[in-house]
């Protein structure tokens, strides 16, 4: 991978042939795949959904110490707008002088759209400079200038001159992909070209003796860069760091909630740890190409066969398995004595989970090892790390192949429709789908959260005691579920749910 | 040259349109935009507005056509009819609204054109060319309204002297606008009238559809929904007057006194209404006369927010409450004839009190204000600040409140650290309500 010295990276439909209309089962699903004929299915109906600059801010938006700038009409980055005044909180639990959201929209009208919007960006920049002196300025640009053409790593590399904050161009324009992860590439891409390295220009190189120079590689030997880029609660994190402290290494967290001076050293560490694929490879793999580090990124530390997975690879990099084995045997014997009764529980119980690919396969592996039955899932996309870990899926947990898989972002319609088909006993699902299923009746788990645990061995615990609450009374969703409706015609619940997905090209590559 | 915005408080043409079709009874919006434009803007429309959540088809439920580059180079006009064909057999509504964004505006569609060919069929299809880059939430507002009395409410000859329509309290930019509504049609009835405000509780579209049948359109905002109401005099030439949200005894006088005159009602009525209205209120407040005076209840304020309500908290502080909101901040985007309209609603106190009336966008803005207005201190052994102050704002005005240490009551958009069901701050009871809230910051930490 070597995308890093173009301004833009590439979109997840050309870089990893990502699908994003799906129905069929987990068997089929893993199938299809292989025969890779799913990338060119779209829908005939559609529903609204997240877009590249969204998720972006989303991802990045906790940086300390920093000044976003979107580049668009003023519409752009509204969902922002719900987290002014509260996000602070959050930013607060890794440095307590942490401030909250600031972002300038640079508001283009149709003077603008007409005339370029150079001049406005200019505008803009200089006032978060001039305003706040952050550290950074991450500068996101939306549909609208890339269609007017506005020559913003120009402006923005004449303007990085006369401020002296860092800035960051992320391109996410949001018409660009349908695959929303895309923006994990943006904004790694911008993070790497503009902050990773030291400013040699502006900073006098560090001067060690031998003895210093050598302890220093001891440190960096020991060093992981543990990857979150927002689906990781602070919870999650310490619960992560405990198991990696306990192997003996150093753990530095990016790049959410971070400040922007934590990237500059980031290449001194000896491997990337990632949770997600679908965040990270796009920053994993320029790492190991660019400052020779390798990675780790196969799984999600959900669950304990996931947890375990996820800790060997890591042992197996510093040869410290013996170790990790230690770790391995007394956290699940601990574990599974504290989960036992939940087992009883939860016995005979059917869940169908939504939210990312790798999310959900893992969580469905730790409900089903609490004793649930999977009866479906549903991805945002599917690629190539989805396909591994579904075949790892299939083989632990036993009759899966005749589960249902769909995919597609948002499409509560077909989501809808499916649970009215297969209602199960909880829904575990995305922030953004919850609300629908909860107007069907279903109890909800929410597949994440920013004040919860869900990984390593603590949060297989936390998610059976949250699960085993939130089964205990599900009366709020049920009133729902009697007393409103969804904004679907009965006889659309009578209908396949997958009625509206066209993968006529993809049927015409499989006889082709 | 429109100005860059820092956290502006609200979102594009599109976003008010569809937090403006979303609240009418069984109406779908359909965007026509790129894929993520509902999903950018749900946060704004349903996250920031007290969690109003996206009644019965927002949020994710939206349809949209999801145009993407491809479209974006062949033309998306295609991808809309199949999208609306579509529509109507999977979403179970009873209007269905074309809105657009900005990207398919750029390349030329012609969404008129492709909605023309649902005309005549069973289900209404409108469509209005929601344009982000020409305006912001309020405008899309208009636009919606301006479609909907066009193309949607019936021509008709009959008249009903004693039913109005009431609209200018914008969804989701009024976090508290369905509690609203209900308590100004409330308090119409007991005028005589029968009120049709389209988005409130209980009503329907047919409302909507017979509003040509009204004898008055009532504009309760000196910003917003005037296009709209001219629109209606044109087409259905039903005349308007505009009026300012009333909170409180001196705002709800004089709403009912400018409204019931325009209407024709007996003055006597009028007056016998208000004295009945203000035998219900004041024995609430007179519940306040020891703490109020015992603990110096009496505040300064600095008051943030769009001009519906600050002019309406303003007036409740000053004249309801005897408070000092000297200072007023208004980040809306107005032109200088929308200035001098919402500048001329800050007068007339019965307490003579002149606030400082400032426009300014920009969220980080207002603490400066306040220094301004209240001097800050220099290390002066004798001094006096913005203390005991209040502010009345938006979350965004946590920080500021922070910074100067005193109590912040959410009223105006955006939202996030209250949840708003049915609460109202107008009329009469609003005035309570309000009393009971911001006085509650008070003692909340004794």
């Amino acid at each position: 991978m070597d995308y890093i010295k173009h301004k833009v990276p590439p979109v997840r439909e050309d870089r990893l042939m990502a699908c994003q209309a799906y129905g069929g089962t987990c068997g089929d699903l893993s199938k299809d795949s292989k025969k890779g004929c799913l990338y060119a299915s779209k829908r005939t109906f559609s529903q609204t959904q997240g877009c590249q600059l969204n998720l972006s801010l989303g991802m990045i938006s906790s940086m300390r110490d920093a000044v976003m700038v979107i580049h668009s009409p003023i519409g752009c980055g509204g969902n922002l707008i719900q987290n002014a005044g509260i996000n602070k909180v959050f930013q607060k639990l890794r440095q307590e002088s942490a401030v909250g959201l600031r972002w300038i929209n640079t508001n283009l009208s149709e003077v603008d759209v007409i005339s370029g919007g150079e001049a406005k960006l200019r505008q803009a920049v200089l006032k978060a400079e001039r305003e706040f002196r952050p550290s950074a300025i991450l500068v996101f640009n939306s549909c609208v200038p890339a269609l007017i053409g506005d020559d913003i790593d120009g402006i923005l590399d004449d303007l990085q001159k006369q401020v002296s904050a860092k800035i960051v161009p992320i391109h996410c324009e949001g018409f660009k992909t349908k695959i929303q992860a895309t923006a994990y590439d943006s904004v790694y891409h911008g993070l790497i070209r503009n902050l990773v390295g030291e400013d040699k220009g502006s900073k006098p190189e560090v001067v060690r003796t031998l003895e210093e120079e050598a302890e220093h590689q001891a440190v960096i030997s020991k060093t992981v860069n543990l990857l979150n880029v927002g689906s990781m609660s602070r919870i999650d994190e310490e619960e992560l760091v405990r198991l990696l402290k306990a192997l003996d290494l150093n753990v530095r967290i990016l790049p959410s909630y971070s400040h922007p001076d934590d990237f500059t050293y980031a290449h001194e560490a000896a491997l990337n740890v990632s949770i997600c694929a679908t965040h990270d490879d796009y920053f994993v793999e320029h790492f190991q190409q660019m400052y020779g580090i390798p990675y780790v990124m196969r799984t999600i530390p959900i669950g304990i066969a996931n947890t375990n997975k996820w800790l060997r690879d890591i042992a197996s990099f510093f040869g410290i398995e013996e170790q990790a084995e230690k770790l391995i045997a007394a956290e699940t014997a601990e574990l599974n004595k504290a989960i036992e009764p939940f087992k009883a529980e939860f016995k005979g119980k059917t869940a169908f989970l939504t939210g990312g690919e790798v999310r959900i396969l893992t969580t469905a592996e730790l409900l089903h090892n609490l004793g649930f039955e999977i009866l479906g899932l549903r991805g945002y996309h599917f690629d190539k790390y989805g396909e591994i870990l579904l075949d790892e899926y299939l083989e632990d947990v036993p009759n899966s192949e005749k589960a249902i898989f769909n995919i597609g972002s948002g499409q509560v319609f077909e989501q809808a429709n499916l649970l009215s088909k297969i209602t199960p006993d909880l829904f575990v699902g995305h922030i953004g789908v919850n609300g629908s299923a909860a107007k069907q009746g279903y109890p909800i788990f929410p597949l994440f959260g920013q004040s919860d645990d869900y990984l390593g061995y603590k949060g297989v615990f936390e998610v059976a005691t949250r699960v085993s609450r939130i089964l205990k009374n599900p009366a709020f969703n049920k009133n729902l579920g009697s007393n409103t409706r969804l904004p679907y015609r009965d006889s659309w619940y009578e209908q396949d749910p997958f009625t509206y997905i066209d993968d006529s090209a993809s049927v015409a590559a499989r006889i082709g | 040259m429109s100005k860059v915005i820092e956290r502006p408080r609200y979102v594009c043409a599109l976003g008010g349109a569809i937090g403006t079709i979303q609240s009418l009874p069984r109406a779908i919006p359909i965007l026509h935009s790129s894929s993520g434009c509902g999903g950018n803007l749900a946060g704004a429309l349903s996250g920031a507005s007290g969690y109003n959540g996206g009644n019965y088809c927002g949020g994710q439920a939206l349809p949209s056509s999801n145009v993407s580059e491809r479209d974006i180079v062949f033309g998306g006009e295609g991808r809309l009819q199949e999208q609306i064909e579509n529509t109507l057999k999977v979403m179970d509504g009873d209007l269905y609204f074309v809105v657009t964004g900005c990207m398919v505006e750029m390349i030329g569609d012609n969404v008129h054109a492709v909605t023309k060919r649902f005309k005549g069929g069973e289900l209404p299809v409108l469509a209005a060319e929601t344009v982000s880059f020409k305006g912001n939430s309020y405008y899309g507002y208009e636009l919606v309204l301006e479609t909907l009395f066009r193309d949607f409410v019936e021509k008709t000859t009959e008249k009903d002297a004693k039913t109005v329509n009431l609209w200018g309290v914008v969804p989701m930019q009024d976090v508290f606008w369905k509690g609203n509504l209900g308590v100004l049609k409330n308090l119409l009835k007991k005028l005589g009238f029968e009120t049709n405000t389209f988005f409130g509780q209980g009503e329907t579209l047919d409302n909507l559809k017979n509003a040509a049948k009204a004898s008055l359109n009532i504009v309760v905002s000196d910003a917003y929904g005037i296009e709209a109401a001219k629109v209606f005099e044109e087409v259905h030439g039903v005349p308007y007057l505009t009026v300012q949200l009333p909170v409180g005894d001196h705002g709800t006088s004089r709403f009912l006194r400018t409204v019931g005159k325009a209407l024709g009602v007996d003055d006597i009525k009028i007056e016998k209404l208000i004295q009945e209205e203000r035998k219900a209120y004041y024995p609430y407040l007179e519940r306040l006369a020891d703490v109020y005076n015992d603990l110096d209840f009496q505040r300064y304020a600095t008051v943030v927010g769009d001009p519906n309500y600050t002019q309406a908290l303003t007036r409740f502080l000053a004249d309801d409450l005897g408070w000092l909101p000297e200072l007023v901040v208004i980040t809306d985007i107005l032109g200088e004839e929308q200035k001098e309209r919402v500048l001329a609603t800050f007068g007339d106190y019965e307490s003579g009190l002149r606030p400082e009336i400032v426009f300014d966008e920009d969220a980080s803005s207002v603490g400066g204000y306040i220094n301004r207005h209240w001097p800050q201190n220099q290390g002066q052994k004798y001094y006096k600040g913005f203390a005991p102050g209040v502010i009345l704002g938006s979350v965004m005005e946590r920080d500021t409140a922070e910074q100067f240490k005193a109590p912040l009551l959410p009223v105006t958009y955006p939202i996030s650290n209250r949840v708003v069901l049915n609460r109202a701050y107008a009329g009469y009871t609003g005035g309570l309500t309000l009393a009971e809230d911001v006085l509650s910051l008070v003692v909340a930490h004794r």
